[in-house]
C-alpha cells in the first residue's frame, strides 16, 4: 500500500478583502492592499489606528444568517447574539470560512465524521464587562454572585469557535485547538495532514480564525511596540528597508483536507497536496526572534525533507514577513541560506497580520500558484534592504508556474512552522 | 494511536500539586487520601537570575509549567542536545494578573463609566507594556522551552481535558515518525483564576461538583530506554456526541461511550488498574461502572483528591498512574479523563522496569 497523502479539496476565507475566498484571491491577484482605518471601534485615541480589518462593522446574527452553508437552527444565531457570543469577531469569521470550505469541497453526510483541527487566537477580553465589576482599585470577579450575568462575559472562551463549527456542521470527529500564537494556523493544517497520513482521520476540516482588532488586542500589541507607528495604509511593508512594524489583521481561512485516494474516488477537486511540514522552537527570548534564524531554517529544511524534495524544488516561499525589523531580517537570512534566490513574498502588507490565522490565510494565498499560476506580491515593498538579501516579489504578483511552494509562520514565544504545498497531478 | 511493541518509554515525571513539586510519591498520597484539599498552590519562587527576569512576563500556569519541565528534564538527566527535544503541552485560558487588568480599567474610567477614548489615551499606559506576553496561551509552553533550551518539534493545544491527551498523542507521533527522539509532554493550568471561576460558574460546572484546582505535570518520553518508569501503550481521544449548543454530553451518552473507548484502547489486553479523572458528579456517575466492566483490581478517582485543574488534569492522572503501577507492581493501567470539554481521553500505560 502506498503512502497516504493529504490533499486540499475545499477552501473558505474571510479577510480584509471581504467575505469569501474569491475576494482574497482577486485582491491578491490584482496586487491591491486592504489596510485602512479601524472602523469596528473608535480607535482615534489609540496608538494604532489602522488594521487589516474585515469590512464588517458588527458581527451579528443577521450576518451569519445571510451566509449559505452556515446551517443554523431557527433563532440560534439570535440567541448567540443575545448571549454576547458574537461580540468575539473570530467566531463569525471562523463559522463563515468553515461553511464556505465545506460547501466548496462538496462535503455531505459522509464527511461529517471529519476531525476539526483549528488554530485560534486569544480569548477576546471585554473591558466594559470588567469595568462593571470594578470596586475601588480591584476587580471583583469569581464564583457565585461574582460570576456576572449569564452568557459570554469578561472574555470569550478560546475554543468557542471550534465548538460552534462542530455544532453547526454536525461534525462527529475529534477536535484539536491549536494555540501556537501566530504559528497556530500553520500548525493546525500541518496537524490535519499528519492525521490523514497516519490513518487517524480520512477528512479533516482545518485552518484558523482570529481577530485582535478590538481595544485590548490593538492596545496590547501597541504596548509591545509591534505595530508600525504610522497610521497609513502602507504601514506594513515587509522586507522593505524602511519597514517599521506590523499591521494587525483579522479573519479566517479554513480548508477541507482529505486522503488523496478518497478525494479522487468521490470526484473532489484537488487544489493542492500537503507535501510536508515541520515545527521547531526558537528557545531564545520571549520578546524577540532568534536573530540568526537558525531554528526557522531548521523548520524549513525539515519540511522540505519530509516532502522528499530538495530545496531547489521549491519555486516560491510565502514568508511570515511581518514587516518588523527583527523578524524579516532573521527570516531572510534563513530563506537565503536554504533557497538562495527563490521568489519570496509576504501578503501581510495587503491583509495585515492575522495572528493565529496568519498561517491559514497565507496557505490560502499559496493556492494561487496552482490555480492561477500567480505568485502573490508584497504590498508596499519598494526599497530592498541589504539586510534582507532575498528575491522579494514587489507589490504586483508574479506570473509563474511552480510545482511546490513553502509557507512559514513564526509565533510570539518562538514557535515556528513551515508547510510545503504541491501542485496536484 | 496504538504504539507498536512495548510502547514508548516514559523515563521521568514531574508534578506540581498541593503536595508541592515532586517526581514520585503522589500515588501513595492519593491512595492514602493524605493530600491537602485543592487550593491555591504556593510554588517555589524563582531563584536563578534568568527565572527572576522571565517570571515577570509569566502567568501562574506558565511558571508551573516551567517548574515541571525543569523537574522532568533533571530526573531524565537530559542535559545534552536539548535543542532537539520536543515539547507538547495542553494549556489553558490566558492567565492575566487581575491587578494589571484592574489598573488598565481603572485608568480608563470617566464619570463612573468605561471610556474607550480614555482607554486609548491613558488606560493602556497604566499596565505593563509586556502584558500581552502574560496572556498569550502558548506562553505556558514557550517560557519553559526558552528557559530550558528546548528547540525541537512542538505544539500547544488549548485544553479543558482532551487537548492535553492530544498533546501526548502528537508527542508520540513525533517520536514514532523520527521528528524527534525525546519529548516533554504535559499540561499546566489553573481553574482558580477569577475569570475562569466565573466562567465555570456560569457554565454550571461548579454547581455540578467540579472542584477547581491548579497544577501541572510533565512526562519525559523517549524512543528507547533500558529501565523506564513505564510505557505509553496507547493514546486516543474519543469525541462524544452531545446535544447541539450544550458543552458536555448527557450522562448516559458518556457512559455508553466510555466502555467501547476503553476496550478499543486496550485492544483485548487485560487491565489491572483503572484511573479516572471525571470533571464532576455527572461524569463521575457515567464512569462509575467502568472498573467493574474491565474487571480491574483497583480503581482510583484522581479528581476526588486533586480536583479539576483543566489542562493539567490528564497529565496529573498519568503521573499518578505510573507511580501506582510501580508502587503496586501491576502490569497495566487504563487512564480515562473526562474533562469539561465533554470528550474522552484514554491512555493505556504499562509498568516499566528492566
Amino acid at each position: 500500500m502506498g503512502r497516504r497523502r493529504a490533499v486540499i479539496t475545499g477552501v473558505g476565507a474571510v479577510s480584509a478583502f471581504g467575505v469569501g475566498y474569491d475576494a482574497l484571491a482577486n485582491g491578491l491577484a490584482a496586487g491591491r492592499s486592504a489596510i485602512g482605518p479601524i472602523r469596528n471601534f473608535d480607535a482615534r485615541t489609540f496608538p494604532t489606528r489602522v488594521a487589516g480589518e474585515v469590512p464588517i462593522e458588527k458581527t451579528s446574527a443577521s450576518l451569519l444568517e445571510k451566509h449559505r452553508g452556515v446551517l443554523l437552527h431557527i433563532g440560534e444565531a439570535a440567541a448567540w447574539e443575545h448571549s454576547g457570543l458574537l461580540r468575539d469577531r473570530k467566531v463569525c469569521f471562523g463559522l463563515i470560512a468553515a461553511a464556505e470550505a465545506w460547501r466548496h469541497a462538496r462535503c455531505g453526510t459522509a464527511e461529517r465524521r471529519a476531525a476539526l483541527s483549528i488554530g485560534l487566537g486569544l480569548e477576546q477580553a471585554f473591558l466594559e464587562d470588567f469595568a462593571d465589576q470594578l470596586d475601588g482599585d480591584e476587580i471583583r470577579i469569581g464564583a457565585g454572585d461574582l460570576a456576572g450575568p449569564e452568557g459570554v462575559r469578561f472574555r470569550s472562551r478560546v475554543d468557542l469557535t471550534a465548538e460552534k463549527i462542530r455544532g453547526v456542521l454536525g461534525l462527529s470527529g475529534r477536535v484539536a485547538v491549536h494555540v501556537s500564537a501566530c504559528a497556530a494556523g500553520g500548525t493546525a493544517v500541518a496537524h490535519a495532514a499528519s492525521l490523514i497520513e497516519r490513518g487517524a482521520a480520512d477528512v479533516v476540516l482545518c485552518g484558523a480564525a482570529d481577530s485582535m482588532v478590538n481595544p485590548l488586542g490593538i492596545g496590547g500589541m501597541s504596548r509591545l511596540g509591534a505595530p508600525s507607528p504610522r497610521a497609513e495604509p502602507s504601514a506594513c511593508r515587509p522586507f522593505d528597508r524602511r519597514r517599521d512594524g506590523l499591521v494587525v489583521g483579522e479573519g479566517a481561512a479554513m480548508f477541507v483536507v482529505e486522503e488523496e485516494g478518497r478525494a479522487r474516488t468521490r470526484g473532489a477537486d484537488l487544489l493542492a497536496v500537503l507535501a510536508g511540514s515541520a515545527t521547531t522552537q526558537d528557545a531564545y527570548r520571549a520578546t524577540a526572534p532568534r536573530p540568526d534564524g537558525s531554528r526557522a531554517l531548521a523548520a524549513m529544511e525539515r519540511a522540505v525533507r519530509r516532502a522528499n524534495l530538495a530545496p531547489s524544488d521549491i519555486g516560491y516561499v510565502n514568508a511570515h514577513g511581518t514587516g518588523t525589523p527583527l523578524n524579516d531580517m532573521a527570516e531572510a537570512k534563513a530563506i537565503r541560506a536554504l533557497f538562495g534566490d527563490v521568489p519570496t513574498s509576504s501578503i501581510k502588507g495587503a491583509v495585515g497580520h492575522l495572528m493565529a490565522a496568519a498561517g491559514a490565510i497565507e496557505l490560502a494565498a499559496c493556492l494561487l500558484p496552482f490555480t492561477r499560476d500567480l505568485l502573490p506580491g508584497t504590498a508596499h515593498f519598494e526599497e530592498p534592504d541589504p539586510e534582507c538579501p532575498i528575491h522579494v516579489i514587489g507589490p504586483r504578483p508574479l506570473q509563474r508556474r511552480v510545482e511546490y511552494v513553502l509557507s512559514n509562520s513564526f509565533g510570539f514565544g518562538g514557535q515556528n512552522v513551515s508547510v510545503v504545498l504541491g501542485r496536484p497531478r | 494511536m496504538r504504539l507498536d511493541g512495548k510502547g514508548l518509554p516514559v523515563i521521568a515525571v514531574s508534578t506540581l500539586t498541593a503536595a508541592g513539586l515532586a517526581g514520585r510519591g503522589l500515588a501513595q498520597r492519593v491512595l492514602e487520601k493524605s493530600l491537602p484539599r485543592p487550593s491555591e498552590l504556593a510554588p517555589p519562587a524563582p531563584s536563578r537570575p534568568e527565572d527572576i527576569r522571565q517570571k515577570k512576563l509569566m502567568s501562574r500556569a506558565a511558571w508551573f509549567s516551567a517548574l515541571v519541565m525543569r523537574g522532568a528534564l533533571e530526573e531524565a538527566r537530559w542535559d545534552e542536545a536539548r535543542a532537539e527535544i520536543g515539547a507538547f503541552f495542553g494549556v489553558g485560558a490566558s492567565g492575566a494578573e487581575m491587578d494589571e487588568v484592574a489598573r488598565l480599567v481603572a485608568a480608563s474610567m470617566e464619570d463612573g463609566q468605561f471610556s474607550l477614548a480614555r482607554c486609548g489615551r491613558e488606560g493602556l499606559d497604566a499596565c505593563n507594556p509586556l502584558f500581552a506576553f502574560q496572556i498569550m496561551n502558548n506562553f505556558t509552553l514557550c517560557h519553559g522551552a526558552i528557559l530550558e533550551g528546548l528547540a525541537g518539534p512542538n505544539a500547544a493545544f488549548f485544553s479543558r481535558g482532551t487537548g492535553t491527551v492530544t498533546a501526548l498523542e502528537e508527542a508520540c507521533a513525533a517520536i514514532m515518525s523520527g521528528a524527534c527522539e525525546r519529548a516533554l509532554v504535559g499540561g499546566a493550568d489553573t481553574a482558580l483564576h477569577p475569570v475562569t471561576m466565573a466562567e465555570l460558574e456560569r457554565e454550571g460546572f461548579l454547581r455540578q461538583g467540579l472542584t477547581p484546582a491548579e497544577g501541572a505535570a510533565a512526562l519525559a518520553i523517549t524512543s528507547t530506554a533500558e529501565a523506564p518508569l513505564g510505557y505509553v501503550e496507547a493514546v486516543r481521544v474519543f469525541p462524544v456526541e452531545r446535544p447541539r449548543g450544550t458543552l458536555v454530553p448527557r450522562t448516559g451518552v458518556l457512559r455508553d461511550a466510555a466502555v467501547p473507548a476503553a476496550l478499543d484502547a486496550l485492544e483485548d489486553q487485560p487491565c489491572d488498574v483503572v484511573v479516572l479523572a471525571p470533571w464532576g458528579a455527572p461524569a463521575r456517575e457515567a464512569l462509575l461502572d467502568l472498573p467493574q466492566v474491565l474487571e480491574a483490581e483497583l480503581s482510583v478517582d484522581t479528581s476526588l483528591t486533586l480536583g479539576e485543574s483543566l489542562a493539567a488534569t490528564p497529565a496529573l492522572a498519568w503521573a499518578v498512574t505510573l507511580d501506582l503501577l510501580a508502587h503496586l507492581d501491576k502490569p497495566r493501567a487504563l487512564v480515562l479523563s473526562a474533562g469539561p470539554d465533554g470528550d474522552l481521553g484514554v491512555v493505556v500505560l504499562a509498568k516499566g522496569g528492566a
